[in-house]
């Protein structure tokens, strides 16, 4: 029995920003696992993914993402970030777990910068106990994570091999997080994929009003670092009039200089254009 | 002149009769300077055309197979029209063909041409709806309970079969029960939409609907029931079988908001982020009923079969 089961798996389709997840699983192929569902479904939201890991574990996810998430993509535009257990965490001990915090903060503030709605970040723990000295420390790391993630909107899921562990720190670590992150998941119905040249994103899949926020939100995070924002729109198969509304909606807020270009328009959006009468100048469709 | 609409009907029971009175219509309209839309068959707008003359070159007219494709369009074109001109009044005859027509289309012919009398109430037009008199009765019925005034003889009298149109629609929006063979999907999440919607083109294929048409239902369904999922109460339900010749689309859900029965019938007034769902499932599908009792709030989505 794997500790923590207590807990369902969390949904990540609705997964609210600011969620603690972890991993408490038995070897690494299963949290190699774990950490592709849950980077898949950061990428398809639009927000940008870091993955704390190692060469080897760095190299199973890109093999294993699904074709349309375009992983080679995500790495060129900044979407998904890889980094070294030691880049992310140093490699002495640090002075007090402040420091690590504040570049936790600033991670999350780049994410905005780059024009991403927001920052998930999965994590191999198993080598922290090592570096704080001791599995009472991990505990008090992870205590002070939940605060912080919670405060910036930065969900995360922190991975554990439970074969190093003993039963009692299984039920440690879980009790300071929101949930367990499942191994497997429904893929999400759409994907929101940061595009640098032109400026924007590409959507791929159906958008209603279960994932349309998600949509808006990306959307208005690039339109914050360049207000004229492309959106290709060849993969989209469906949308609902509120999709379409919120598009108008953050088009219309745009400053004078700005506009949405909707390119590779599918019928579907047109005959919700047509019949609703939502156009806008600043929202152009590529003929 | 008034700011109010009138809305009138004219029995015709020829050709000659027909150019008569709407062609009098028409150029009573075109003297005073107003502006003026014929939406009707091919064959009506012939005799329009020969009566009017030249006079015709200054009449828009569409045809009824756009106007009343499907029949809730006519709103749309109406309101497309004024806003071409705000505050100017138009002259406007408004005419279905006579083709067939499914029990739930005449439910909602007889919902247009009464709430009708309430939506475009303040709005600066002159209505004139032509029936042959010839008509199958139920029609001429519609004729008869909807309109205002009636046209003859050149000018037009009081009705006195007119009914109070927020009485006939409040009759209109009796529930229909799904029948007991019926497809009954659960809906309680937003990410239940998609797998809805997933059924519903594959039932509509499988019936071999066409491509377009289950994808304008498959919009139409997830705008009523996303309205089901975010103002209704739960459990909201989606009931599917075919009936009088239509497929049904059927959602339901636990009610609890008193009913509008103008609720969607025209879009809103500005753009907006909300507000849309029943609007678009009316131009997208062959007629909508909206009801509501005890067992909740029902919007059933009626679509041919051919």
């Amino acid at each position: 029995m794997i500790l923590g089961t207590h807990r369902a798996p969390s949904d990540l389709g609705s997964l609210e920003p600011g969620t603690h997840l972890c991993a408490l699983e038995q070897g690494l192929a299963r949290l190699d696992r774990v950490a592709a569902t849950f980077v898949a479904h950061g990428l398809a939201a639009g927000d940008q993914v870091l993955y704390i890991a190692s060469d080897r574990e760095v190299g199973e996810l890109l093999r294993v993402l699904p074709g349309h998430l375009d992983a080679g993509q995500a790495v060129g535009t900044g979407q998904l970030v890889t980094s070294s257990f030691d880049d992310a965490y140093g490699s002495s001990p640090p002075d007090d777990l402040g420091t690590v915090a504040d570049g936790f903060r600033a991670a999350a503030g780049l994410a905005r910068k780059k024009g991403f709605p927001g920052l998930r970040v999965a994590a191999r723990m198993d080598p922290l106990a090592d570096l704080l000295g001791s599995f009472d420390a991990v505990v008090e790391w992870e205590r002070m994570a939940s605060g912080l993630q919670r405060q910036l909107g930065v969900s995360s899921v922190c991975l554990y091999d439970v074969g190093g562990l003993a039963e009692w720190q299984g039920a440690a670590l879980a009790a300071e997080h929101d949930g367990l992150a499942p191994d497997r998941d429904v893929p999400a119905i759409a994907s929101f994929l940061a595009v640098d040249e032109p400026w924007g994103l590409r959507v791929t899949g159906e958008v209603d009003v279960s994932n349309r926020e998600l949509l808006h939100r990306m959307v208005a995070s690039r339109a914050a670092v360049t207000p004229r924002v492309r959106l290709d729109l060849g993969g989209m198969t469906f949308a609902d009039v509120g999709t379409v509304a919120g598009l108008r909606s953050v088009a219309a807020a745009l400053p004078d200089s700005g506009y949405l270009v909707l390119a590779q328009v599918p019928a579907v959006v047109r005959r919700i254009l047509d019949a609703t009468g939502l156009g806008h100048d600043k929202l152009r469709l590529e003929p | 002149m008034s700011p109010s609409a009138t809305h009138t009907s004219l029995l015709y029971a020829s050709d000659r009769d027909y150019a008569t009175e709407a062609g009098g219509f028409l150029r009573d309209g075109l003297e005073r300077g107003h502006r003026t839309l014929v939406m009707a068959p091919p064959s009506r707008t012939e005799v329009l055309r020969s009566e009017l003359g030249g006079d015709a070159d200054e009449v828009t007219f569409v045809d009824d197979s756009i106007a009343y494709a499907p029949q809730w369009n006519v709103y749309r074109v109406l309101l497309d029209f004024a806003a071409a001109a705000p505050g100017t009044r138009s002259c406007v005859i408004a005419e279905q063909g006579s083709g067939r027509r499914t029990a739930a289309e005449l439910v909602d012919y007889r919902r247009i041409e009464s709430a009708i009398n309430l939506v475009f109430a303040e709005h600066p037009v002159d209505l004139l709806c032509p029936y042959d008199a010839t008509l199958p009765s139920d029609l001429l019925d519609i004729a008869m309970r909807t309109h205002v005034g009636v046209r003859r003889g050149g000018s037009v009298a009081d009705n006195p079969g007119f009914r109070d149109p927020l009485a006939v629609l409040t009759e209109l929006s009796a529930v229909a029960v799904p029948p007991a063979a019926s497809t009954t999907l659960d809906c309680s999440h937003p990410s239940d939409v998609a797998l809805v919607r997933r059924s519903v083109r594959a039932r509509g294929a499988e019936i071999g609907l066409d491509t377009e048409v289950v994808a304008d239902v498959a919009l139409a369904l997830t705008e009523v029931l996303t309205n089901a999922l975010l103002h209704g109460a739960p459990p909201a339900r989606v009931h599917l079988y075919e009936e009088d010749g239509m497929w049904v689309c059927h959602v339901q859900d636990g009610g609890g908001s008193p009913l509008d029965l103008l609720a969607g019938v025209v879009p809103p007034a500005q753009p907006a982020d909300h507000g849309y769902g029943l609007w678009l499932a009316r131009q997208l599908v062959s007629a909508v009923d909206v009801g509501s009792g005890p067992t909740g709030t029902h919007v059933r989505l009626h679509t041919r079969r051919s």
